[in-house]
């Protein structure tokens, strides 16, 4: 159950306590801004190597290279008719060029007409920059640059054909080169960014032929320890012979990291196709839990640079500048609510709103559009003022405006994050084989597919231990993968704010919150219903086990359910599994409905005691199985009815 | 049970495996899917169309390419 204010609680047992709602909108998905990205330059500068970076004092700076010469733009104030076509050059160039900036200070690193590695400094926010100091030999072989800056310390990153190596520089000298420990066949891309280690991202094949998008981590004892380098970590991949490759890699964290990479297909309708992903939400950059990539139309194999400001991020190329706000404006329309009808129950949930509404909502460019975040927060006027508790969000699929008599209403259709996960579709098929990846973990990759951040409140030991030999089909559904892999574990997964959390439901639970003493019960119905299946026989890989619900066999006669599931490979596994599919079916039967004034931090799967003489119930324990939370202002109604099961 | 649609992308004679790629996987192929062993191995050649039955449509080792074809 959500955190509960002692007035809130007691506001929420009182018959005559008002209602008190919180409903805002916002352009974001699971508290993540949407970038969508404006277009203020198109220009004729030729396609080629190019960065870019922000500087402390807003100013963009942007770097390319054409005809071996590398010019360099510094825009004071970046908007809509801003000089980005004016251009200085500086030097002669080739292969690559890296901008960095943090505060006032900006470096600036290139590849040499002699294939050295120059970078050049400026303290003035790229204003002016002082001479350029040679970092590598052309020995180096650089082919692609990247530069990332921390209070007092710059790191250069290079690629050479095949390898890719930093050097660092403290206390104004550069150090020696630290080489990864790993091997590709080729690198077409890197990117770097400073986030408490030293992150970056590089494109390639590897030695098969294999291309990939891959994160690795240099550290700075954050999540690395200082000076070593992490696995390589796939955020995207594609099977040698396939046509498919990957480049110009970007990466930045104007809010959480965002990435960029050019996704080329050489076969039949070729394309080179700009891809933006963000990490889900609250997670750390070597977690490497990416949202599904996003096409973009903005086409071209030296795809984007990306800079950034907090709430702001700017993507670049030789000749295109964009600009994305994320500030992502929350609209309050609480004051416009009518009714309210939200659904919260296993696999799904739903959400209907009824506004009041003005032209400025629901017009072209109001905020009322289809993926909207709506957020709303479950309260009373209290002695403490008014209170709330934040219930799941959910996302706007269709928006009614009615006109009647004059007056303008709006009906918002919203879906939680399970409607989310069923509309994220595999594009390619995923696989993992056995022993590589535990059920947790791969649960937290399809839920970060479809950008739900996606974490524990409790969790068994077989979500855990458990690494199954596991895919998801190519056009298979988020939603049908996440409910494969959670019938291998004894677990459900409820949805708290923009979370998606595992849970453990353990019979011996306590229960946390009590209805029918404090907290009255205003209407009561007792259900009985057999459940799908009373016997469960599990079949594995010459393993099997049997579980029974006897109490509805002997009942209702047998109804059987056969589990097949070459994951399970020995008896104790069988037996474990046949006990978890038979706790999954007590679990999915309702066995009473109360309706009861609402409770704002109710949540699905809590464990709660109820009395009801009518039902014949006396503090029994029951576990909650679905919310579904009713208001209308007209009638002045604001109660839930709780679908209850045993615990 | 589930029948799909893909081509061979690759096959290993002595574990009489293939790796095919699924309709509507551009890019990734899902490797070690067994072969039915009454399809001779000189038939399982790369580009072919074939029809993988996946029993378990979770667990690509649950599976066979029951037959290939063009």
């Amino acid at each position: 159950m959500r955190f509960l204010p002692p007035a809130l609680a007691d506001a929420q047992r009182s018959l005559s306590a008002v209602p008190y709602l919180e409903v805002t909108l916002s352009q974001r998905r699971a508290g993540v801004a949407r970038a969508a990205f404006q277009r203020l330059y198109s220009g004729g500068e030729p396609a080629g190597p190019h960065a870019a970076a922000l500087a402390g004092d807003g100013s963009l700076l942007r770097a390319r290279i054409a005809g071996g010469q590398l010019y360099y733009q510094r825009v004071p104030s970046p908007g809509p008719g801003a000089p980005f076509a004016s251009w200085t050059p500086l030097t002669s160039a080739q292969q690559s060029v890296a901008l960095a900036a943090l505060g006032s200070q900006v470096l600036l690193a290139y590849v040499a007409a002699d294939g050295s590695v120059a970078v050049r400094e400026s303290q003035d926010y790229g204003a002016s920059f002082g001479a350029a100091v040679a970092v590598l030999p052309s020995a180096a072989g650089a082919r692609h640059l990247a530069l990332a800056l921390k209070g007092g310390e710059a790191l250069l990153a290079y690629a050479s054909p095949s390898q890719v190596a930093v050097v660092r520089r403290t206390g104004g000298s550069w150090g020696s080169l630290s080489a990864w420990p790993h091997s590709l066949g080729s690198i077409s891309g890197l990117a770097c960014h400073y986030g408490g280690d030293y992150d970056l991202l590089v494109t390639g094949e590897e030695a098969s032929g294999r291309a990939g998008v891959w994160t690795v981590v240099f550290g700075d004892g954050y999540r690395q320890a200082s000076g070593t380098w992490s696995p390589l970590r796939e955020v995207q991949r594609a099977d040698a012979g396939s046509g498919v490759s990957f480049a110009a890699p970007c990466l930045s964290a104007p809010d959480l990291y965002r990435l960029a990479f050019v996704e080329s297909y050489s076969g039949s309708q070729p394309y080179a196709r700009l891809q933006l992903s963000h990490l889900a939400p609250d997670i750390d950059f070597a977690d490497n839990w990416w949202r599904e990539p996003l096409p973009s139309d903005i086409t071209g194999s030296y795809g984007v640079a990306m800079a950034s400001a907090p709430g702001v991020l700017w993507l670049s190329s030789t000749d295109g500048v964009w600009r994305a706000d994320l500030s992502a404006a929350v609209l309050d329309v609480s004051g416009s609510v009518l009714a309210l009808e939200m659904e919260e129950v296993p696999w799904g949930g739903r959400l209907r709103l009824q506004l009041v509404d003005d032209a400025a909502l629901s017009g072209p460019n109001g905020p009322l559009q289809p993926g909207a975040e709506v957020a709303v927060s479950l309260g009373y006027l209290t002695a403490d003022g008014p209170l709330a508790s934040p219930a799941p969000r959910h996302w706007l699929t269709a928006v009614e405006v009615r006109s009647e008599g004059g007056r303008r209403m709006a009906t918002l259709e919203a879906v939680s994050a399970w409607g989310l996960l069923g509309a994220w579709r595999a594009r390619r098929q995923f696989a993992w084989a056995a022993g590589e990846r535990n059920v947790f973990a791969i649960l937290s990759f399809l839920w970060a597919r479809a950008g739900i951040p996606f974490t524990t409140v409790s969790y068994s030991q077989a979500a855990v231990d458990l690494r199954p030999a596991f895919t998801v089909q190519p056009g298979q559904s988020g939603l049908e993968a996440v409910r494969r892999l959670l019938a291998m574990v004894p677990d459900v997964v409820l949805l708290s704010q923009n979370y998606a959390l595992l849970k453990h439901p353990l019979d011996t639970e306590t229960p946390v919150y009590t209805y029918g003493n404090d907290h009255p019960v205003l209407a009561a119905v007792a259900r009985r219903s057999p459940p799908v299946a009373n016997r469960v026989q599990v079949y594995g890989q010459g393993a099997f086990a049997e579980a029974f619900l006897w109490e509805d066999v002997d009942r209702s006669g047998e109804r059987l359910l056969q589990v097949h599931d070459l994951n399970v490979a020995s008896a104790a596994q069988a037996a474990d599994r046949a006990l978890w599919e038979a706790r999954r079916l007590r679990l999915s039967l309702v066995s009473e409905e109360v309706t009861v004034p609402t409770n704002c931090a109710q949540e699905l799967y809590d464990v709660v005691t109820v009395t009801e003489p009518s039902l014949g119930l006396t503090a029994a324990r029951r576990r909650v199985l679905s919310i579904r939370t009713s208001y209308d202002a007209r009638r002045g109604l604001y109660r839930q009815r709780l679908g209850l099961g045993a615990p | 049970m589930e029948l799909v649609k893909g081509v061979v992308r690759g096959f290993d004679s002595a574990s009489y495996r293939a790796t095919v790629q699924l309709a509507g996987s551009l890019a990734v192929w899902l490797e070690g899917v067994p072969v039915a062993r009454n399809i001779p191995a000189a038939q399982v050649t790369v580009g072919r169309g074939c029809v993988v039955l996946f029993f378990d449509e979770a667990n690509p080792r649950d599976a066979v390419v029951l037959a290939v074809y063009e």
